[in-house]
């Protein structure tokens, strides 16, 4: 069982190095400092406290939200995916993600106290 | 009374569906001797001695110096002004053998009033001169001229003097139609709560209606249009005021008054007990009086107790029995039906004169009786049983010889029978107790001694359950007994007996002080909300170390893939766009430190614009780009 598991994974990550394009991998290095940063954040809330409760929801739904931002943006330039985002431009997916980072940070910054 | 009256209304006039309003105000002889007082003062005009002379003559008293206000009538009069005529006129005819002297001019004056250019005062004052004077006058004429007055002037004050003055008109005269406006101002008086019917106008306005109506009806022989809870709440309004503001009003209460009590169609009756309600074997006679609104006694009628019920157990004690009259006071002896003692609600009906209103009336009577406490017996008992209860018999009001001593293996017990001493019959009063004074100290306890169904008295002290009401003092206390009820005309406070409480663990102090309810209290501090306790700076920065490494991963990761900038071009919406961006950024970490939101959003307007601008430029440059290397 863990036999097929461990094949499965190794097959897996060998597909993904080969066939990811280069820019896709970038945003993919980001997505994952983005989870840590919101892992370590919620084990940090579970170990020493809540307090203060206003500065951890903000910290976390900022990882939250810029993994979100991130995943969108990723797949509005995959290459593969041109046949569903025709209007969309890699340029105006990038824009887009800008702006709503903006707004993200403002409400972030406003709650983080 | 008003509330018992209130409450009456609505249990029995929904019950029954009949009018059961009593009158609560009347004119009581107090009132009727300040109201002669009062239409008695010194008069100065001629009017006020109009309102004071034709006032009291209402009331059945005089002048008091009947020449000298006769000689002021005449001194004061002005024989040119229609209103001097009208009160010295009047007045002269409630004087004996007082006349006012006549002339041509004065005849002329008068009939001159009566027109439709006079206002309604003017003609009643005209009217009224004529009539008092024993002039001749047109009826016919001044039943038209107030007829076109009364739709001119519609206020309650006109047609009221319009009322009047046809009541002095000739019964050839159409005087009907002023019946009917006798129905219409009733419509116009304003309900108070059920109990009171007035004008708006005030007080003066519903007396003189009162008095127009009836002077009216008699005139006419026909009866007021008026109901007999309407009556009732007209007498309760004009009689609820017992101290007068002006001669004018007292006159309008007498007059009122006087209508009230003397006019063919309704006459209110007032019953009530004389002194208080209540009857006993020393004073078995209920005696009530029955008058009129003045207060004057209507020895003509004849009472009867329809229902007497008692409260307690709604049996039905008495039924149609008369009253006797014997000195202008109806008399019931009432215990000669042997009631029990308690409250009996009586439902009395004066009969005998048609013109009776409001003569079924309820009281409410209280029979007392005397109580004899007999078969008190003290006991200690034990409390295992193992020794013999000791028991001794004491006789009200003398006290115990023997002293009880209690302590925690014993109960003390009393037990007693409280009768009624005319009838034996075994009573059970409002208040029972039992109080216990310690002789030394003053404190008192104080129990209750509860019947049980054989209305047999006990009560048990458990030296054990109630050490804590005795603050565990031992002691000598003196046994008190107190009885007491509404019914009772004997109240007891009887000292039985002394007895010795002896309490284990005795924790009081020697002297006890009363009780510390009303020494000031320890202070309160205000306890502020403490901060939440925050984790050690160690572990804050421990973690904010730990947050920032995946940073360090990211930069490893991109480093690793190749990602660079050498592709950066230099153009200048580039370069503009890139600052910005970090502007934008910087702003960010000044709003958390420094502004609030407006101003965060007013500098993100702006540096916003122009990292936009620049940014959409360097895109499309790069799109641009992009195409051409496809």
């Amino acid at each position: 069982m863990s036999n097929s598991v461990i094949s499965v994974i190794s097959r897996f990550l060998d597909e993904y190095k080969t066939t990811t394009p280069n820019k896709l991998k970038v945003v993919d290095a980001y997505l994952l400092y983005i989870l840590l940063t919101g892992a370590l954040q919620f084990l940090y809330c579970l170990l020493v406290g809540t307090f203060p409760f206003n500065s951890f929801l903000s910290g976390f739904i900022s990882c939250v939200g810029s993994f979100i931002l991130a995943v969108c943006l990723r797949i509005q330039i995959n290459p593969t995916n041109k046949g569903e985002f025709q209007s969309v431009s890699p340029e105006r997916a990038f824009a887009d993600f800008l702006f709503a980072h903006t707004v993200l940070h403002l409400v972030v910054m406003n709650f983080i106290g | 009374m008003a509330q018992t009256s209130w409450l009456r209304v609505f249990l029995f006039g929904f019950a029954l569906g009949a009018q059961a309003l009593t009158p609560s105000h009347y004119l009581s002889l107090s009132d009727v001797a300040r109201l002669e007082t009062f239409l008695g003062q010194h008069f100065t005009d001629l009017q006020s001695a109009y309102y004071s002379i034709v006032g009291l003559a209402k009331l059945g008293a005089g002048v008091a110096d009947q020449d000298e206000a006769c000689q002021f009538l005449k001194a004061q009069l002005d024989p040119t002004s229609v209103d001097s005529l009208f009160y010295a006129a009047v007045a002269s005819q409630a004087l004996a053998g007082c006349e006012i002297p006549l002339s041509n001019e004065t005849r002329d004056i008068l009939l001159a009033a009566v027109s439709e250019d006079s206002t309604v005062a003017q003609i009643h004052h005209a009217v009224g001169a004529l009539t008092a004077l024993g002039l001749p006058l047109a009826s016919q004429e001044v039943v038209t001229a107030l007829r076109v007055r009364i739709n001119k002037e519609e206020n309650v004050v006109a047609i009221t003097l319009a009322l009047q003055t046809a009541a002095r008109l000739s019964q050839q005269a159409e005087l009907g139609g002023f019946v009917e406006e006798i129905e219409d101002l009733t419509a116009r008086l304003d309900d108070l709560g059920g109990l009171y019917l007035q004008f708006e106008e005030g007080l003066e306005a519903t007396a003189d209606f009162v008095v127009a109506a009836y002077g009216l009806s008699d005139h006419l022989d026909v009866e007021p249009p008026l109901k007999e809870e309407q009556v009732i709440q007209l007498v309760n309004s004009i009689f609820s005021k017992k101290s007068w503001d002006s001669m004018s009003e007292a006159f309008s209460v007498a007059g009122a008054a006087v209508a009230l009590s003397s006019n063919r169609f309704h006459v209110p009756v007032v019953v009530r007990a004389e002194g208080p309600a209540t009857v006993s074997h020393s004073k078995p006679t209920l005696q009530l009086l029955i008058t009129n609104v003045l207060s004057q006694p209507m020895g003509s009628a004849s009472v009867l107790v329809e229902s007497a019920t008692a409260l307690a157990t709604k049996s039905v004690v008495l039924s149609q029995t008369p009253f006797t009259l014997r000195d202008g006071l109806f008399e019931l002896n009432f215990m000669s039906s042997q009631p029990a003692s308690g409250y009996y609600q009586f439902t009395v009906a004066v009969t005998g004169d048609s013109r009776l209103v409001a003569n079924h009336v309820e009281l409410k009577v209280k029979v007392s009786t005397e109580v004899a406490i007999t078969n008190m017996d003290l006991s200690i008992v034990d409390k295992d049983q193992s020794i013999g209860t000791k028991t001794s018999r004491v006789e009200f009001p003398s006290k115990s010889k023997d002293s009880f001593t209690a302590d925690s293996h014993q109960n003390f017990a009393m037990a007693f029978q409280l009768v009624d001493v005319n009838t034996g019959v075994e009573l059970t009063p409002h208040q029972t107790f039992v109080r216990l004074l310690n002789q030394k100290t003053g404190q008192e306890v104080v129990f209750v001694a509860e019947p049980d169904s054989k209305k047999l008295y006990k009560f048990e002290l458990d030296m054990v359950e109630r050490k804590s009401e005795f603050d565990s003092m031992s002691g000598t206390y003196s046994l008190h007994l107190m009885v007491g009820d509404a019914t009772l005309e004997n109240p007891i406070l009887w000292n039985v007996a002394d007895v010795i409480l002896k309490f284990l663990d005795e924790e009081a102090p020697a002297v006890i002080q009363p009780k510390t309810l009303y020494i000031p209290k320890p202070e309160i501090q205000h306890l502020f909300r403490e901060p939440e306790k925050k984790p050690p700076t160690v572990v804050s920065n421990a973690f904010t170390a730990l947050i920032l490494s995946p940073f360090l991963l990211l930069l490893i990761l991109w480093m690793k893939l190749g990602a660079n900038i050498s592709n950066f071009s230099m153009s200048p919406s580039a370069v503009l766009f890139h600052i910005g961006h970090a502007a934008m950024l910087g702003l960010m970490y000044v709003y958390w430190t420094h502004l609030d939101m407006f101003q965060t959003l007013k500098y993100l307007a702006i540096i916003g614009s122009l990292t936009f601008l620049a940014g959409n430029r360097m895109l499309a440059q790069k799109a641009v780009k992009r195409m051409e290397k496809k």
